[in-house]
Formats: structure tokens, sequence, C-alpha cells
């Protein structure tokens, strides 16, 4: 029918046909013309743009029932269908499109990483290039407020919340061991390399109903859709090598990399204060596969890990000193499919399994443990119009855990627990207009270990004060089981909770952005046992409080000063807790008051080098002075860390990095050890707990060899 | 780049006999767009774009028109919106001809632009998928002055910016300029740009 009406518009000359005038005037929602839309008949040629008036006429020779678009950038395209002679003194009124830039998003609790999102707080390339994080993305997030600086441990703590109350999810699938077990004083790090991931988001509360089982915080890593090419990676570390290959067909690729690690060179030349039998050493390998389908993508990744280390640290208590060993084997494997169903229905499906076993050996004691843990998740989103998304899922965490004890003292024990917990969740987001838009959800959870249920609205909104700042507003309930270290002593207990209040303000300008946030937390049920250590003869309950209140600032300017990028983090915190053994209330030894992070980034054209330098200060922690009276009773003095790295360009395939972390040599103390038995005078000595080496070094040398001879270690820039 | 536009405006031209609706069509546009009046000729390429869904040269122009126009943008959101407008106009060209040259080459310069405006959130993640597209076409069109010259120009940026030695590259805009000699493109609406720059850089090169 179409080529027919062609061919006899081309045959005959276009004056013959009676014409009709289409007319109007576009306006935006305040009813301000919009000048340059485009108006016209689906289908035709015949159409105009409207004027500074946002006027428009013109002449067309269809007939019968037509489309009439209009269409202007930044506003949703306007549509409507009806006879050709209803087309004229129209007032058509365009609405401004939500998806725009410059509209508003939820952003209370939220730091984005990556250009996936509006505005991000981190780029990509800040992971590997944060003087302090050495290579680690968790040592990169720990820049940002919201974090408390616990150094000997390594983990995230996040606003008054012990480790374990944060959760990492690779590809929107739960991470049940993301670090490398360690020992006391031994800082950890995150298991996955930083190459990994394009894009990561942090919450630090009041996050989505499609996350559950984390009191405080969610860290979400996505990892690459596409690599870029065929190439071969080549690194050479003081600390170890790596070497890893990618291969990219038309749909799918595949990448495979290996690495190992010893730090007993390192440790030869520069001894800490430890007794090392065995520094540790590990070898780790992973592969990622993906598969493009029409319209959908499958990625399959699987890491191995395996490493250890055998040591004799400082102990007041035992002269000879306390010797521990250490060996872990960790397998992960996480599968995915994320596509669209129809233009609207999109559809998401994960499966993570880890398989982790540890075997200690601390003085006498042997200790082997091994967790089995699986998470199944499935996922339907339903988009309506680009004001209103839905989406619900189901998902399923299990957990089966299991530990051997072995003592001179006692015979071999075992005892262990299987935590299976099932979840739903339905979510909505709502955009009423380009200044205010809402996320409301709820989730509903049954732990078969407590034959427990619990449920736990999330709400949060945003609204636009200008054309640079918004208020954000967030609010949630949080359930997360008791961990491993009390549920394989026991198991009749209930799920803590907390709940998030979060009040955010966010100025973004080009190249600058301020973030400040208020927020109060409200944790219950918090597991509390009666002895000093947990064992099978405490007594547990749910009996445990805290509180946590605090502002967190974040600023960051890339523009003012030509190759300077940084940012400033400053975090205050106020927190209590009644939990674990804590005969009262008291702030905990992982919460500092004040926290602040200083992060530059200079790039030398000339030298064809970045100069990164970041600098972290500390307020003083808790401990007990047993000389004195009550719990957690003094502070430690302040913590101060100045790091340096320089990363320099040999070619555009040859990189060459070095970092020094604490360059002015600070004496930080993590907290006091104290004798278990006083001295002859009745007082108890002490013994400050240092970091292993107050230093490091790091140089490290990567190559990208590539077919095409263009990839280049720019990217790692 | 602006040198761009005037080349390609110079090297436009159609005939009057025998046209059908399409080609009609596309001559008013190029006509408007001749005349200085990019607005108009980009909006009626989109009208051709969108009722003729088998021709890719509407969608086409739609996306260069719009990666133009980003070139002289000061406005970060407008700039977003100009450089999204031109990838969902190529993805459109690119769902009917998947393997043509000259859509690498825009794909490209898309890309470009977007490093251009940011290069520390775009530069790692668009660097090396340009240079993939830059020989890929090259693979496919090794005789296209468009696919050699832009991707010597790219491929010279690169140079540069390592500090490298740039004037090897100056043989492929000669060998450009040889290639716009002979060049025929398909059709009086087909790509038929970039003469002028190429020259432009040639001589920078002397």
């Amino acid at each position: 029918m179409k080529t027919l009406c062609i061919i006899i518009l081309t045959l005959i000359p276009f004056s013959t046909f009676s014409q009709i005038e289409i007319t109007g005037v576009v306006l935006d929602s305040k009813n301000h013309p919009v000048e340059g839309a485009n108006i016209y008949i689906e289908g035709s040629y015949d159409g105009a743009t409207s004027t500074e008036t946002g006027a428009f006429k013109f002449q067309t020779s269809e007939t019968g029932i037509q489309t009439l678009i209009v269409s202007f950038l930044s506003f949703e395209t306007y549509q409507q269908t009806a006879d050709i002679t209803a087309f004229s003194n129209m007032t058509i009124k365009l609405r401004e499109n939500v998806n725009a830039l410059d509209a508003v998003v939820i952003s209370a609790g939220t730091f984005e990483a990556g250009d996936a999102s509006k505005i991000s707080v981190l780029k990509p390339l800040d992971v590997v290039t944060t003087a302090s994080a050495l290579g680690d993305y968790v040592g990169a997030i720990q820049t940002l407020p919201g974090t408390t600086t616990v150094a000997e441990d390594g983990r995230l703590f996040v606003r008054g919340g012990d480790a374990g109350e944060t959760q990492i999810f690779i590809d929107g699938i739960r991470v049940f061991t993301p670090y490398t077990p360690t020992t006391n004083n031994i800082p950890t790090r995150g298991r996955y390399s930083p190459f990994l991931f394009d894009g990561i988001s942090f919450s630090t509360g009041g996050y989505s109903a499609e996350f559950g089982q984390a009191l405080s915080s969610v860290l979400l890593l996505n990892t690459i859709n596409e690599p870029d090419q065929n190439k071969t990676d080549i690194g050479i570390m003081s600390v170890g090598g790596s070497l890893g290959h990618t291969k990219k067909w038309e749909k799918r690729s595949l990448s495979v990399n290996g690495s190992y690690i010893n730090l007993a060179p390192y440790v030869a030349l520069f001894p800490d204060r430890n007794d090392w039998e065995r520094p540790f050493n590990g070898g780790s390998g992973e592969a990622v596969f993906r598969q493009k389908f029409n319209s959908g993508l499958l990625k399959l990744y699987t890491a191995f890990e395996s490493g250890g280390f055998a040591v004799t640290q400082e102990d007041i208590n035992v002269p000879e000193g306390v010797y521990f060993k250490l060996k872990n084997n960790n397998l992960y494997f996480n599968g995915s499919y994320r596509g669209m169903l129809t233009d609207n229905w999109s559809i998401f499906g994960g499966l993570s399994y880890t398989h982790a076993k540890n075997k200690f050996k601390r003085l006498s004691d042997n200790i082997i443990d091994a967790e089995n843990a699986i998470h199944a998740k499935f996922k339907l989103k339903r988009r309506f119009n680009n004001r209103l998304k839905v989406q619900a899922g189901a998902e399923y965490f299990s957990t089966d855990f299991n530990e051997q004890f072995e003592s001179f003292m006692s015979e071999r024990l075992s005892y262990g627990f299987k935590n299976n917990i099932s979840a739903v969740f339905t979510e909505a987001d709502v955009v009423f207009s380009k200044k205010f838009a809402l996320k409301g959800g709820v989730r509903f959870e049954y732990s078969e270990l407590f034959k427990q249920s619990t449920v736990s609205p999330r709400l949060s909104l945003a609204y636009k004060t200008s054309n640079n700042s918004q208020v954000s507003l967030a609010y949630g309930h949080f359930y997360q089981n008791p961990d491993n270290n009390i549920l394989k002593f026991n198991q009749d207990l209930n799920a803590q909770k907390t709940t998030h209040y979060i009040l955010n303000y966010q100025l973004n300008r080009d190249g600058q952005i301020f973030r400040a946030e208020a927020f109060y937390k409200d944790y219950k049920s918090l597991v509390k046992y009666d002895t000093e250590f947990a064992d099978f003869t405490s007594n547990y309950n749910n009996q445990g409080f805290a509180y946590a209140q605090g502002i967190d600032l974040f600023w960051r300017d890339n523009s003012s000063v030509k190759n300077i990028d940084y940012w400033i983090s400053y975090s205050f915190l106020d927190s209590e807790r009644n939990y674990l053994n804590y005969p009262e209330a008291a702030t905990p030894n992982f919460a500092n008051t004040h926290n602040l992070s200083i992060v530059g980034k200079y790039w030398i054209e000339k030298w064809k080098s970045q100069v990164g330098v970041s600098y972290n200060f500390a307020s003083g922690r808790t401990y007990t002075d047993p000389n004195r009276d009550g719990f957690l009773n003094l502070k430690t003095k302040s913590f101060n860390n100045l790091s340096l790295n320089w990363a320099y360009l040999v070619t555009p395939q040859k990189i060459l990095y070095l970092s020094v972390n604490n360059v002015l040599g600070f004496n930080n103390i993590n907290g006091y050890q104290y004798a278990n038995i006083p001295d002859a005078n009745g007082n108890f000595t002490s013994r400050a707990l240092k970091p292993a080496a107050d230093q490091f070094f790091f140089i490290g040398f990567f190559w990208t060899i590539s077919e095409k001879g263009t990839d280049n270690q720019l990217n790692n820039l | 780049m602006k040198s761009l536009v005037i080349a390609l405006i110079c090297c436009l031209g159609f005939t009057s006999q025998g046209q059908n609706n399409f080609e009609k069509g596309m001559a008013k546009a190029f006509n408007l767009w001749q005349s200085g009046n990019m607005g108009a000729a980009e909006q009626l390429f989109e009208r051709i774009a969108d009722a003729e869904t088998e021709e890719w040269l509407p969608s086409y122009y739609v996306a260069q028109i719009n990666s133009i126009k980003s070139w002289a943008e000061k406005d970060a959101q407008t700039l977003n919106a100009q450089l999204n407008k031109a990838q969902n106009y190529l993805d459109l060209a690119k769902a009917i001809e998947p393997n043509n040259p000259e859509i690498f080459v825009m794909q490209a310069h898309i890309y470009t632009n977007w490093v251009v405006f940011d290069g520390a959130t775009y530069g790692m993640k668009y660097s090396t998928k340009i240079n993939d597209l830059y020989n890929s076409a090259y693979k496919l069109a090794p005789n296209n002055p468009r696919v050699v010259y832009n991707k010597a120009e790219w491929d010279m940026g690169t140079a540069k910016f390592f500090g490298k030695d740039t004037k090897p590259f100056c043989k492929d805009f000669a060998k450009a300029i040889e290639l716009f000699a002979t060049f025929k493109p398909a059709s009086d609406f087909h790509p038929n740009w970039g003469k002028e720059r190429a020259l432009q850089v040639l001589a920078d090169c002397k």
C-alpha cells in the first residue's frame, strides 16, 4: 500500500493535491513557548519547526486518520492520532523528559562510581589510582564519607556498624567471603581484581528492597559486559606476578587470569614486627565467560584462590609469642542472565556458589571450618513508561557452616549450622516530574533457622531544589541474621534489626560535587552473651541495642585547577552500643568520632605521569584500661597516614607503578593489649598494638600485548 | 572541525530529474543544510528516517548533525542530549546496515566526542572501541578516503598524546586525498564528506 502511495505520489505533481494546513503552538509545562520542536505527520515528510513563539504551520497532502508527532531534545515525544482535519489550532504541551541528565536522582545514602550513573562520585579509574588504596577496591571506598578507619582490619566499617554489617554483591549476587582471611593486626584485602568491574555503587544506608541481610551497608560491583579486544596482560610486582589473556569472538568472550603473590622477599628486605615462619603466599585464578544473545547477556564468573601463612606474633600474656598458621581455599562461582523479554519487561536471574575452607592453628588449637553457601535470585521488571517502573523478585540464601575444633585439652569437636533464608521483594520507581521522584518497596524474609518472618519497608524520596541541587530522604528497616561466629554455637536467636533515617543534600556543578548527609540509625535485637568469648557455655539473647548518628560531608572538584582532581571526605560519628560481651553501652573500638580523607591526583603531561596523594586522619579509638574503672574507658591517640603513588606511562602498552604508604612514618597505634594478671604493684601492664610495618612500598610493572597493538595501559591509569 | 561541515556541504550534489519522494525529501534536506539551516535539515532527516524504515541515510545524517552540533556546545546537559540523540539515530542506521564502514566512522566520531567532552570518564571506556571501529572499517574498506583519513587522524592524536612522532601519519592523509579524487559515492545522498579536512591536516603536516 505504502509503495503504491509513493509511486502515485511520484507520478503526480504535489500541487494537484488538496492540501490541509496544520497549525498550532508548542508549550512546555509552564506554558512557555518551545522553539525548535519538530512537528510532523508520522510516515510523511510533511512537517515544520516551531518558531520563537512556539507556533508552527505546515501544509500536508495526507488525509484520513493520521498521527501527529512533536519531538524535541529533552522533552518526551508527543503523539496524537486523529483525523487530519483535527490538527488545526492545536495547543501542544510537551512533558519534560524525566530521564534527562538534569532530572532528579534518588541519592540518599548512595555513592555511585562509573559512568552509568548520572552523578558519579568516583570514576572507574579511581579504584586503582587512589594512593592509599594499593589497588584494592575496598581501599578506594574507605576514602568516602561514612566509613571509619580501622587500619588493622582492612574491611569496610560503615556508620558505626561492624564489618559484618556490610554485604558485597557482584552483578546483584551475594559474595559470601569477599575478604582474604587473616589474623590479628594484619589488614585484609578485597579478593577480587579492581579491573574486573566497571561500575561500583556504595550505599551507606537506606538501600533498595532488593537487598537484604545487611544491617548497615551494601557494596554493589558490576563486572564489565564486554572486553575491548584480544589481549595478553603481564604484571610483575614487588610482591608477585600475574598473567591474563582475553579472547573475544563475535558474540562471546573469555578472560582468564592467574596471579601468584609471595611476600617472603619483601619481608626479608623490610622485616616487620611479626616473626614470620612463612610469609603470606598464595595463588589465584579467575575466568569470566560472557555470551551475548539477541536481547540479553549471560555472564559466568569463577574464581579460585588458595593461600596461607604462618607467623608468631607478640602477646603480652604469652612471652614466647602466639603462633598462628592459616591455610585458606576459596572457590566462588557467579552466573547471571539479564535480558529484555519485551520492550517493557526485563528479566534477571542469577546464582552464586561459595566454597570456603580455612585451616587454622593457634598455639596448640587446630580449627578447620568449611562454609558452603548459595544465593539464587530471580527478578522481573516492568516499565510502564518513563515515569513508572515496578520490579518484583524472589531470592534464596543457603549457608551450611561446619567447624572442627581440636586441642590438647579436648576431644575433636564438630559443630555447625544451616542458615537458610527465603525472601521476596517488590519495589516501584515513580517519577512525578523532573523535580520529584520516589522509590518505595517492601521486603519479606523468612529464616528457616529461627522460624522467623520479617517485613522491611523501604522508602526514599528526592526533590530538586534548584538546577544543580537536590534534597533526598530515605527510611527503611533492615534485618540480618547473626554471623557465623555466633550461629556456630547457638541457633536459638532472632534476626538483628536496624532502622535508618537519612537526610541528604547534593550540589552538582560541572566537575564539582558537594554532598552533605545527616543520619540516624537505631539498632535493636543485637546478640549478647555473658562470657568473655562466645562459646558453647555462653548464654545468648537478642537484647542488645545501639544507635549511631552523624554527619557525612563530601567535596570533589576536578575542574578548578587544570590537571588536578581531588576530593575531601569528612565524617562525624556518634555511636554507642551494648552487644556481644559488653557489660554496658559504650562506643565500640571501631567507631572513630572524626574521619577525614583527602585524595588528590595530578597529571603531569610532560612526564606522562600521574602523581597521587592521599591523607587520612582519624580520631582515637576506644579501648579498656583495666587499671581504671569502666569499659572502653580510654581512647588511643589519633591516626594519620600520608600515601603517595606514581604511575608512569613508559609506552602506551607499558606502565610503571610506585606507591608508598605512610610516607612520613607516623607511629600509629590501633589499641592496647593488657596483661590478664596484674603485676606485683597491682598494675596491669600494657602493650601498644602497632601495625606490623609502619610503611609499605609497592612497585609494579604492567604490560599489555594486544594483536592490534592498540590497547594500552592508559586504560589502567 | 568547522571545515568538516563546509567540506561536507561542498561535496553534496544531487540531480533534479526522475526523483522519487525519498530523493526529493533528501534533496530538500541537503538544500536546507547547504543554505545554513542545519536545524531544519536535521528535522526533515528525522521525518524521512521515521517514514522510510529501510533507508539508513536519513538516520545517519541526523546522527552526524547532532555530532557536529556537540562540538560547539558548552552546556553539558545539552551536549549529553545531543550525543545520546546521535547515538539513537546511528543505532537505527546500524540496524539496517550492520557492517557499513561509513557507519563505523560515524560511531567513532560520536565516541570521540564523548572522550573530548570528559576524558576521565569516557577515555578508558571508548578509546579502545574507537581503535576497534577504525580497524574494522579499514578491514572492510581500505580505499574509502573517510576511513583512511579519520583513522589516521585518531592514530595521530594518540601518538601526539604519548609524545611520539606524528609525521608517519602524513602519508595516510596524502593517500586519502588521492582516494577522494576517485571516490564515487553509491548515490548523490551517500556520504561524500571530509576532503577539506584531510587537505587541511595534510597542509599542517608540511
